[in-house]
């Protein structure tokens, strides 16, 4: 090799690892300043994207920092978002129409996950309840303006009763189980992991219904009405949430393991929900439509004290999802 | 690579353009072929938002709680989706998410509906069904928002690919037309440069400087060149050093040859056609410069009997005998030549009458002195001298000869060893 090649193949080889520097740190080149972001998290593997993401530092190579503020049920994530102690919090789209019909100041910016099964209905064997028909004058324990509080009336409604034909009992999620183990109710509406608790809790002394597709629970972002800063950082969290629900798709088994290790949760339980899970991030017209439903629904079954059905499209900001995904956002602008 | 052969070179750059060519039209193939499958997802997601929109105008136009509402319509429509979902294309990871969704969504919508039909929900509310309703346009909404979607995917995807092979397509073309141009440069400077110096080295071999070529870019044909060249160049500077030697041999040659045609083989002395050449010369010479030109012809005196008294052998030393002592007497500018048999002559430029007798006088003097030994026995002998000088009367070197041999002949017939000298008067 002589002299001139020799020079070519080194200043080649410079050029080259230069490229490789450059792209391998051309995001933190880039980077633009790193917000800290508070995300309160409902403890349910509904919330596995956000431990995905965690857990695979999806959210290092965004503008975000986040601190995760786990809280039992989505009403409780709805509320911390609402007193600022959260930036962002995950909430059902039955909380969300609940909120709605209040008019509270939030938006959503994308539905991540939804569940066809979440919510189920869990009664005594004994009391042989083959029907909603049957539910007549039980003593029946829910949710107070969750999903389980609508799930109960549409199953009332679909054999034309209402919450008034059965005594209601209003209980925190995790302590509807002890109360029907107390005798307290009859019967109760608690979704995951609850009722697989109490299927552990109480075995044989529960039977639970089946309710599949009856209720369509879906899980979404939310936060105060956004400005320009609020958009950026959920911007943000959901290109996270974009690499985790990807990485869900591609390695399930690696994903239910960071769940189960997050969350405390037995293999069983998450074989036991993950067939009625689609991790998806939208913003859709379905979303809409759902909450809308919903929200009519308890106005008509007054189990809110509000009249009005607002415009839920005022609830939904689709900034931060159309620069991510704009092909996942359909709703009519 | 850099010492390979020049078709070494031609060959790896003629494999680098094909691999880049098959590079870019395997590049071609398989993005047509990605496009192709996108365009197959993108249809099936129209088909999908189609048989969407069909339910849903079902739902809308029917009134499905009416007691004479029949549901084949809505089942066949939704067997044909249901259908349609198992008939998907290959989808890529992202969409397949979207299509669990879609097959999911189609479940609900199917124990939605057998929900709803189920009885006609004699028991229930107009409420319930409104909202069951809305339920169920919901479900169709989030397919048909799926189908988008997948749709939105197969569009991005279209578009990245296309952008993809575009980028790719320049960027290698730009690499490979960089690279063309740099080999082909480079080849061309190697063939221009070695062939100027095959040029410079034929230059300088006409000149005369045997050099060899050494190529500053060596290559397999160039080398054959210059190798032969050189092997070539070896001989002919070889042969042209015998050349020059051949030419000093054959000077030396001929002179020696000159020297032998020119001089008698006996006396060593310069031959009768040396003496015309040179007495013509002389001759010339004292008639263009007007100088004087003196002949001297000498015999041996009864050379005959000594010959037969002491035999030729002694005949023979005795003539050069006489040419040693002739040389010793004359001048560097004289000529001693032997005329025939036992007569010599010498010719004196520069020299008149007097010169001419004062030389044959020194001549036999000497010789009287010198006499030669012959078996213990001392043998002299003695020279008759004819002298004659050029005048004016000789018109050439012939009557001159003439002139001087009659002197000659005078002093035999006036009793030999003497010196006769033909004056103008007795002149031819």
């Amino acid at each position: 090799m002589d002299k001139k090649t020799l020079h070519l193949t080194v200043i080649t080889l410079v050029i080259c690892v230069g490229v490789i520097v450059f792209y391998v740190n051309y995001q933190s080149f880039w980077q633009p300043q790193k917000y800290l972001v508070t995300i309160a998290v409902s403890k349910t593997p509904l919330s596995t994207p956000f431990y995905v993401a965690k857990a695979i530092d999806a959210f290092d190579g965004t503008c975000v920092n986040v601190k995760f503020d786990e809280v039992i049920g989505g009403q409780k994530a709805f509320a911390k978002v609402m007193d600022g102690e959260a930036d962002f919090g995950t909430s059902s789209d039955s909380v969300i129409a609940f909120q709605s019909l209040a008019n509270k100041d939030f938006v959503t910016h994308g539905m991540f996950v939804q569940s066809d099964n979440d919510v189920k209905l869990i009664t005594r064997p004994s009391v042989q309840i083959t029907s909603a028909l049957k539910l007549k004058g039980k003593r029946i324990g829910v949710t107070k303006g969750t999903a389980s509080e609508y799930f109960l009336s549409i199953l009332l409604a679909l054999e034309g009763l209402t919450t008034e034909d059965v005594q209601l009992f209003h209980f925190k999620p995790d302590e509807l189980v002890h109360s029907f183990s107390d005798n307290k109710i009859d019967a109760f509406v608690p979704w995951e992991p609850f009722a697989f608790n109490s299927t552990k809790l109480l075995d044989k002394q529960i039977k639970i219904h089946d309710t599949k597709s009856l209720n369509t629970l879906s899980f979404n972002l939310v936060s105060l009405i956004a400005d320009k800063e609020l958009v950026e950082k959920a911007k943000c969290v959901i290109e996270g949430l974009t690499l985790a629900i990807d990485y869900i798709a591609s390695h399930p088994e690696k994903a239910k393991r960071i769940v189960i290790n997050e969350l405390k949760l037995s293999t069983e339980f998450i074989e036991w929900v993950w067939p009625d899970y689609i991790f998806k991030l939208s913003l859709n017209q379905a979303l809409i439509l759902s909450i809308k439903s919903q929200a009519i629904w308890a106005v008509q079954t007054k189990m809110t004290e509000h009249n009005d059905i607002p415009n839920i499209e005022n609830f939904i900001d689709s900034r931060a999802m159309l620069q991510v995904d704009p092909g996942a956002v359909n709703i009519p602008l | 690579m850099m010492n390979g052969s020049l078709s070494q070179r031609i060959y790896f750059f003629t494999l680098s353009c094909c691999v880049l060519f098959a590079t870019i039209l395997g590049s071609v193939i398989w993005s047509s072929q990605t496009v192709e499958l996108a365009f197959a997802r993108d249809s099936y997601a129209q088909q999908v938002d189609n048989q969407t929109n069909s339910l849903k105008q079902l739902v809308i136009s029917d009134n499905i709680y009416s007691s004479s509402y029949s549901v084949s319509h809505w089942q066949s429509l939704q067997k044909k989706l249901t259908r349609l979902l198992k008939s998907s294309p290959k989808l890529t990871p992202s969409q397949q998410t979207v299509q669990n969704s879609i097959k999911s969504q189609n479940e609900n919508l199917k124990r939605l509906f057998a929900q709803i039909t189920k009885n006609k929900l004699k028991n229930a509310s107009a409420a319930i069904k409104v909202h069951l309703k809305a339920r169920l346009m919901m479900q169709l909404e989030a397919i048909r928002s799926d189908s988008l979607q997948l749709s939105s995917i197969a569009h991005t995807d279209i578009h990245n690919t296309i952008r993809h092979e575009a980028f790719f397509i320049i960027s290698v073309s730009g690499v490979s037309i960089v690279a063309l141009l740099f080999g082909s440069f480079t080849l061309m400077h190697i063939v221009r440069k070695s062939l100027d110096e095959v040029k410079l080295a034929f230059q300088q071999n006409h000149s005369g400087h045997f050099q060899k070529i050494h190529l500053s870019h060596p290559s397999e044909e160039f080398d054959s060149i210059v190798k032969a060249f050189n092997g070539m160049n070896d001989k002919l500077s070889e042969t042209t050093v015998s050349l020059a030697v051949m030419k000093k041999v054959v000077e030396e040659r001929t002179q020696v040859l000159e020297q032998l045609s020119n001089t008698d083989p006996l006396t060593k002395v310069a031959n009768r056609r040396a003496l015309f050449e040179r007495a013509s010369m002389e001759f010339s010479r004292a008639i263009r410069s007007k100088n004087k030109l003196t002949l001297l012809l000498l015999d041996c005196d009864f050379f005959k009997r000594i010959n037969d008294e002491f035999g030729h052998l002694f005949g023979d030393e005795l003539l050069i005998h006489i040419c040693n002592i002739c040389g010793q007497e004359i001048r560097d500018i004289d000529f001693l030549a032997r005329y025939g048999g036992e007569e010599f002559i010498i010719i004196l430029p520069n020299c008149d009458i007097k010169g001419g007798i004062e030389t044959a006088n020194r001549i036999q003097h000497s010789l009287a002195c010198h006499c030669i030994a012959m078996k213990d026995k001392e043998i002299c002998v003695t020279l008759s001298i004819g002298v004659c000088m050029l005048s004016e009367q000789h018109k050439d070197l012939e009557q001159l000869i003439n002139d001087t041999d009659k002197a000659m002949y005078q002093a035999k017939e006036n009793g030999r060893n003497r010196i006769e000298v033909l004056t103008p008067p007795n002149f031819h």
